[in-house]
């Protein structure tokens, strides 16, 4: 007894090695219900509504909200009411959780009542912090009809597993210069030549803003409202942000221009700035808007009609709304925003001037990727949000029919009224998406794409199914392009991107996999605590003053590059450091990322770029967002050699990092620039199933594709659970073996828990006939005596719920009739569990009461099956009882051609 | 339909108890109340081919 617990033990932590690729999705999901909801909720704007006769306002707005682990519908009888994922899976149901939130009704301010609605149901990850099986250890996991090694990170929809695809989006809060002949079509006098910044919230939910160069000198500022690009001189942003006047915004734009340091390295300002700015200004005292307030009513003026619920604000509230809303959402300060801004003009300048490069956004260097858990705070804030607006309109319309005023709404009649708006179509709404894949919404939430969010994860074998987990995708909007060149497999995804895992064919370098180290920041450190950004960011801010950063704030520092460098801390300009000093700096803080005690979490990015000619635009970027990519690697400037030299690196800081692989020569690195990191491992940059092909450094490179390809279909063991799984159909082999060569990922990922074909010890060529890869010899008689046997498991349900509607109201049940009895009919109405049936020989047969007759019903397909069990199950609905699964074993055939 | 049909043994999907039901009971675990039950394998003699 006292060993197996030891064992089971030992194996829990074995299998961390597993959990560890699954991660992303789970941490995802655990912010979501941590603290997620909480956020969203806060960032949802109420709704008023004004009362035409007595000028009453009505507000509401959402409270408390509650998010519970998946229980069974109805309690009653039943002593567990737990609902359990298997339970799901056999009965086709989804593994949810009841939402509800608190409705406000505030009235005139004063008095308020609380309405504890349920907004449906959630879906809940599996392993996730909701999830029954989150703390589960091997042995509990098979008492659970679960594998051992379930990872979880899928959800449970109507039975089948869905996972939400990683996708690449624009790098969070880092201003980025683009070169696109599309800019120019946009209106007149636009060039091909702009700054686009996605601007994160704390919610998750992002909105993108541009700023485009115009020939004659000046410059637009972009941002979209429900899909739509207004545009706006940015003379008329910039003094709408802050009181200012034209001489400082002069200044602060000249600044980084210095005749001593022009045709210097890294002197990205040219003299033509000042002209800019001269035309910028004008374009200001064009529209007579001189002062701040002047440009806030002119903003406020012009969006009024577009922006919701706020008809009766002055025009400059509104105008401080748009700014709130639209611009730089991921800054709270409008002294933030203004030094972003002038920050965004000077990247520009330079990029007009060339004197620095553009930004590549289909390199991994300027991306991350959208998670679950992100995805649903998106959608979920925007779908309550939607029911708020809804719930505003019918309300209005409902004081105008009636001409009631809101003391008559009383709890019950709020009840009643909101019947009309149901708030369970929210749950649903989240379902859905998971079910179908695809985005509903007006306001289009500044995704790429509205189809293809999720996909079913196959267990066609264990490596197509980790593979799914470990996929990142390019986006829709690429798979149709005849450009290919996003396709590219570039050296900024070195680490982060298996350079071999990709599908050949359409998807080709769409569909990429992540290495096997390869990580994603989350909201949640190493040791599993939650982060507090905030204190994150000051404890950074206090060493970088330490260090020798000039503060920006209260006003940006009066120089540029050469002489100095802006620091960006997560999108915000948070001072500016000696250019002397700047790399010092770098290296500095890498050294306190590596002890947790310094305030400095582990996953800070460090983006340090040097002084160029041309190159990309200086500055020290930081970043301590979550979804950014992340790999583990050794630093060698500490000297310790144990797991305090493991410093993590996203794939902005590593473009501008000296990494050495221990493979054997220098990667032709120049003396001048010395190594400061090595990899921990020459493969590491492979993903798991590119890590499984032993001695891939020996193969004609496209060979470890191919390979990649072939062994997630290969026919294995998909499931050690089989006899709890309801999929439709599973392949299942007989006698897999173990590779006889085999690589470390091999036993580190626990391929063995699920073995994949057998090893063949002869094989001959024939001399004419086949293509090389179809054929083999096989002994006949091995064959007959079980060799290369597999198994297709393949469920029939039959729901008697469904067949009442073809007939008529009648309720019907399994029953066998005695009058002609069929030899493979059990008394019950189902087949005999054993037996062997063949095509067309009935194998159940139904029963109406209420016309007394009783049918019977063949079996379909081509091939005889073996009836391996029989579940009865009571339905989820109510009313007719009765619903069989029943699992039907298929002995594989084989061709045989002689 | 038959009078007195033979009921068949079932399985309980989270106890193990041995339920026997007769065409139009409750499917449900008289031990414990869970609501998925398994068939018993038959007691009939199957003969597979075997070559």
């Amino acid at each position: 007894m006292e060993k197996m617990k030891k064992s089971s033990k030992a194996n829990q932590s074995d299998y961390e090695s597993l959990r560890e690729l699954f991660k992303p999705h789970i941490e995802s999901f655990d912010y979501l219900v941590d603290s997620g909801i909480e956020t969203l909720l806060s960032n949802i704007h109420p709704v008023e509504i004004q009362d035409p006769i007595t000028k009453k306002t009505l507000k509401i707005f959402f409270g408390e909200h509650e998010l519970h682990n998946p229980q069974k519908s109805r309690g009653h009888k039943t002593f567990n009411s737990v609902l359990y994922p298997y339970e799901c899976r056999q009965a086709g149901i989804t593994y949810e959780g009841k939402f509800t939130l608190e409705v406000c009704f505030q009235y005139d301010s004063k008095w308020s009542t609380r309405e504890k609605i349920s907004f449906g149901k959630l879906p809940i990850m599996l392993k996730s912090k909701l999830c029954h099986l989150r703390d589960s250890d091997p042995s509990q996991l098979l008492h659970r009809k679960e594998e051992a090694t379930e990872m979880g990170g899928y959800f449970i929809v109507n039975g089948l597993e869905k996972l939400v695809r990683l996708l690449i989006m624009q790098k969070r809060n880092h201003p980025m210069s683009v070169i696109r002949s599309k800019f120019r079509e946009r209106q007149e006098g636009f060039t091909d030549k702009a700054i686009m910044i996605r601007c994160v919230r704390d919610d998750q939910s992002s909105v993108s803003n541009r700023l485009y160069y115009l020939q004659n000198g000046s410059a637009r500022f972009g941002f979209w409202i429900r899909g739509k690009e207004y545009l706006l001189p940015v003379g008329v942003v910039l003094k709408a942000l802050i009181d200012t006047n034209d001489l400082e915004i002069y200044g602060s734009l000249t600044c980084s221009y210095s005749e001593e340091y022009q045709g210097r390295k890294g002197a990205v300002a040219t003299q033509l700035v000042g002209e800019r700015v001269r035309i910028i200004l004008d374009e200001v005292q064009d529209l007579s808007l001189s002062t701040h307030l002047r440009c806030l009513q002119h903003i406020g003026e012009y969006f009024k009609p577009v922006m919701d619920g706020l008809e009766n604000e002055s025009n400059s509230d509104v105008g401080a709304s748009v700014l709130r809303n639209y611009i730089f959402v991921h800054l709270q300060k409008d002294d933030e925003k203004y030094n972003l801004l002038i920050f965004m003009l000077q990247k520009l300048f330079a990029l007009v001037d060339h004197t620095a490069a553009p930004d590549n956004l289909d390199a991994l260097q300027n991306q991350e990727v959208l998670l679950p858990g992100h995805l649903i705070a998106i959608y979920l804030k925007e779908k309550l949000q939607e029911w708020l607006y809804k719930t505003r309109k019918l309300l209005k319309e409902e004081l105008q029919k009636n001409g009631e005023n809101f003391e008559s709404l009383t709890g019950v009649q709020i009840k009643k009224f909101l019947d009309k708006n149901p708030s369970k179509n929210v749950g649903m709404a989240i379902e859905n998406m998971l079910k179908t894949g695809r985005i509903v919404t007006q306001s289009g939430i500044d995704l790429q794409q509205s189809g293809g969010m999720t996909v079913a994860a196959e267990r066609l074998n264990f490596l197509r199914f980790i593979s799914h987990f470990r996929s990142v995708h390019r986006g829709a909007a690429f798979a149709g392009q005849r450009n290919t060149s996003v396709r590219k497999l570039l050296p900024e995804a070195w680490g982060f991107l298996c350079p071999v895992h990709t599908p050949d064919g359409e998807p080709c370098g769409l569909l990429n996999h992540m290495a096997s180290t390869c990580r994603i920041t989350s909201f949640f450190d190493s040791q599993g605590n939650a982060k507090d950004f905030l204190k994150i960011r000051l404890s950074i801010l206090n060493i970088l003053a330490g260090i020798g950063m000039t503060p920006s704030l209260p006003k940006l520092v009066r120089a540029g590059p050469p002489e100095v460098l802006s620091v960006l801390l997560d999108g915000c300009v948070v001072g500016s450091i000696s250019s002397d000093i700047a790399e010092k700096a770098a290296s500095h803080l890498r050294k306190l990322k590596l002890f947790p005690s310094s305030g400095i979490p582990e996953d800070l990015e460090v983006g340090y770029v040097p002084l160029s000619f041309g190159g990309a635009y200086p500055g020290l970027y930081l970043f301590t967002t979550p979804s950014r990519f992340l790999r583990p690697v050794r630093n060698i400037s500490v000297s310790s050699n144990g797991p305090k030299d493991i410093e993590l690196i996203g794939p902005f800081e590593q473009a501008y990092m000296e990494i050495r692989c221990p493979d054997g020569g220098n990667g032709g690195r120049r003396d001048g620039f010395p190594a400061t990191h090595e990899e921990i491992h020459p493969t590491g940059m492979l993903s798991v199933v590119a890590n499984l092909t032993p001695f891939s450094d020996h193969n004609q490179s496209p060979r470890n594709m191919y390979q990649c390809q072939m062994a997630k279909q290969t026919m294995a063991f998909s499931s050690q659970a089989l006899r709890f799984r309801a999929d439709q159909k599973l392949y299942h082999l007989q006698t897999p073996q173990t590779p006889i060569v085999r690589t470390a990922a091999y036993s580190k990922y626990h391929i063995d828990e699920f073995p994949t074909g057998t090893n063949a010890i002869v094989a001959v060529l024939a001399y004419t006939g086949f293509d090389m890869e179809d054929a083999m010899i096989l002994n006949k008689s091995s064959v007959e005596r079980g060799m290369f046997h597999g198994t297709i498991y393949q469920v029939e349900t039959i729901d008697l719920e469904d067949q009442k509607e073809l007939s008529d109201q009648a309720q019907s049940l399994f029953a066998r009739s005695n009058i002609e009895k069929h030899s493979s009919i059990d008394a019950d109405g189902l087949p005999y569990v054993g037996q062997m049936l063949h095509p067309d020989e009935p194998y159940y047969s139904v029963h109406n009461i209420v016309n007394n007759s009783t049918k019977t019903f063949k079996l379909k397909g081509s091939e005889p099956v073996i009836v391996d069990y029989v579940a009865v199950d009571k339905g989820t609905k109510q009313k007719p009882p009765q619903k069989a699964s029943e699992y039907s074993v298929q002995a594989s055939e084989e061709s045989y051609h002689w | 339909m038959d009078s007195q049909p033979e009921p068949v043994s079932y399985i309980c999907g989270d106890c193990g108890m041995e339920n026997t039901l007769k065409p139009g009971d409750v499917i449900q675990c008289r031990e414990c109340g869970y609501r998925i039950l398994y068939k018993k394998r038959t007691r009939r003699i199957v003969q597979y081919e075997a070559r």
